[in-house]
């Protein structure tokens, strides 16, 4: 047996067969990462958040290439903000420029507005899952977990913004729910590299205790010797 | 005083703000989360001071009546997909009813306390939790646990998902290592608070001594 990219790539180890696995891009929505959008807006950095696009990009291209379920996510309040939690309007108030304010692209984070888009370097193809979510977890007040277990999904690879925050929560609900993830460290940033770090440091902690890290190399790697 | 008063506190020396955000805490509506203090953690952490500072919150909180909700994570006897992947990863979670499954002996809790018992870090999944504290109007969340990098910020983090304000009460908490306490508690605190606020045990206790019915 020599699976040995398999082996090493899910904390887990195991034959996988890529019908069991699943692409998830978190967040990659203009407001995040693009010029103009929200975080640019409140005059942030967005070179961090930017530069796993293109990282990002050519892992898509791999999981569609091998026929892999893949799911976007975007971060959104409806509306009338029925959905947004009031210590998260204050907090992002606090900015000058919060969640359902008007901004230059749009009520930010609210759905249906151009700031809320997915970047274009990454628009989802038609038959893609889309979750639309209101908290930082994917899995928060979504189906994912339904969409996973219908499909028969046990193992999640795991790219987009930011690692610090919505990309750690979801990999912990992903814990809880008995799912198998693995970060693509190259694939992922937050705004302050410090905090990816430590993000990165806890994953990897005690051989993957909720998660594993990789990077999209190893990915490709594990595609190779997964069965079909 | 009668015994079903509400007291009202005025707001914590925290950071990235002063908690709660709104200002409006009370015995009413916040509860002390006590996260794993166990015995086998408490011991494998070497994390007796951090627990005699919950103790000394356990006592403060009956005092002005909060509620107190304590947590225990065990093994699930079940045996899911996560209790699989734990034993498979060698990560020792105790069995039900062994002693280091036990809360530590140390630790009194209240007759009235919430119990959670959970089979992975974070204490509101497949718990009912969220439906409890809505019953009782709890807003406000005191956070402490064990570790620091595991159930507590597991918990706060779906907690902060749910609506709930938290504060993490940093001297009743420690990490699998400083480094993880700190980048955790960081990780909090950016943002103007992405997942709330953290302050001292001392910082809540004054808090909680200078209240108003």
């Amino acid at each position: 047996m020599s699976n040995e990219p398999t082996a090493t790539f899910w904390p887990l180890g195991g034959m996988v067969s890529k019908a069991g696995i699943a692409l998830i891009i978190i967040d990659m929505q203009v407001d995040f990462c693009a010029a103009g959008g929200w975080v640019d807006q409140l005059g942030e950095d967005v070179s961090n958040t930017r530069s796993v696009i293109t990282p990002i990009a050519e892992t898509l291209a791999l999981a569609r290439a091998a026929g892999l379920t893949v799911i976007h996510t975007r971060e959104g309040h409806h509306p009338d903000l029925s959905d947004l939690n009031a210590n998260k309007q204050w907090r992002t108030r606090l900015h000058g420029l919060g969640i359902g304010d008007m901004g230059k692209t749009g009520r930010i984070l609210v759905r249906g507005e151009p700031g809320w888009q997915i970047i274009p370097e990454l628009t989802p193809l038609d038959g893609e899952i889309v979750i639309d979510k209101p908290g930082k977890s994917s899995f928060h007040r979504t189906d994912l977990a339904e969409q996973l277990e219908s499909r028969g999904i046990s193992r999640l690879v795991v790219t987009g913004v930011t690692s610090d925050c919505c990309v750690q929560s979801t990999i912990r609900d992903g814990f809880e729910h008995g799912i198998e993830c693995v970060l693509l460290e190259d694939c992922t940033a937050a705004v302050e590299t410090r905090n990816h770090e430590a993000t990165l440091e806890i994953l990897r902690a005690f051989g993957g205790r909720w998660g594993g890290v990789a990077d999209r190399t190893a990915f490709a790697a594990m595609l190779e010797t997964a069965d079909v | 005083m009668f015994e079903n008063s509400t007291d009202h506190f005025g707001r914590i020396d925290a950071n990235p703000y002063a908690w709660p955000f709104d200002g409006e805490w009370s015995s009413g509506d916040t509860a002390l989360l006590l996260l794993g203090f166990q015995s086998g953690i408490v011991r494998s952490l070497a994390a007796e001071a951090e627990r005699d500072t919950a103790i000394r919150l356990i006592e403060a909180a009956g005092r002005r009546g909060l509620a107190v909700i304590a947590s225990r994570r065990g093994q699930d006897p079940e045996g899911g997909a996560l209790a699989r992947r734990r034993v498979a990863l060698g990560d020792d979670v105790p069995a039900k009813g062994s002693a280091d499954w036990q809360f530590d002996e140390s630790m009194s809790l209240p007759p009235a306390a919430i119990i959670v018992d959970h089979v992975g870090d974070n204490a509101f999944f497949g718990t009912g939790l969220e439906d409890t504290l809505r019953r009782r109007a709890i807003r406000n969340l005191l956070v402490t646990g064990l570790p620091t990098d595991g159930l507590v910020h597991a918990t706060q983090r779906a907690a902060n998902d749910m609506g709930f304000e938290c504060l993490t009460v940093i001297d009743a908490c420690k990490g699998t290592s400083p480094g993880r306490h700190d980048a955790q508690l960081r990780i909090t605190t950016f943002g103007n608070g992405l997942f709330g606020a953290i302050a001292s045990a001392a910082a809540v206790e004054t808090a909680l001594e200078n209240h108003q019915e």
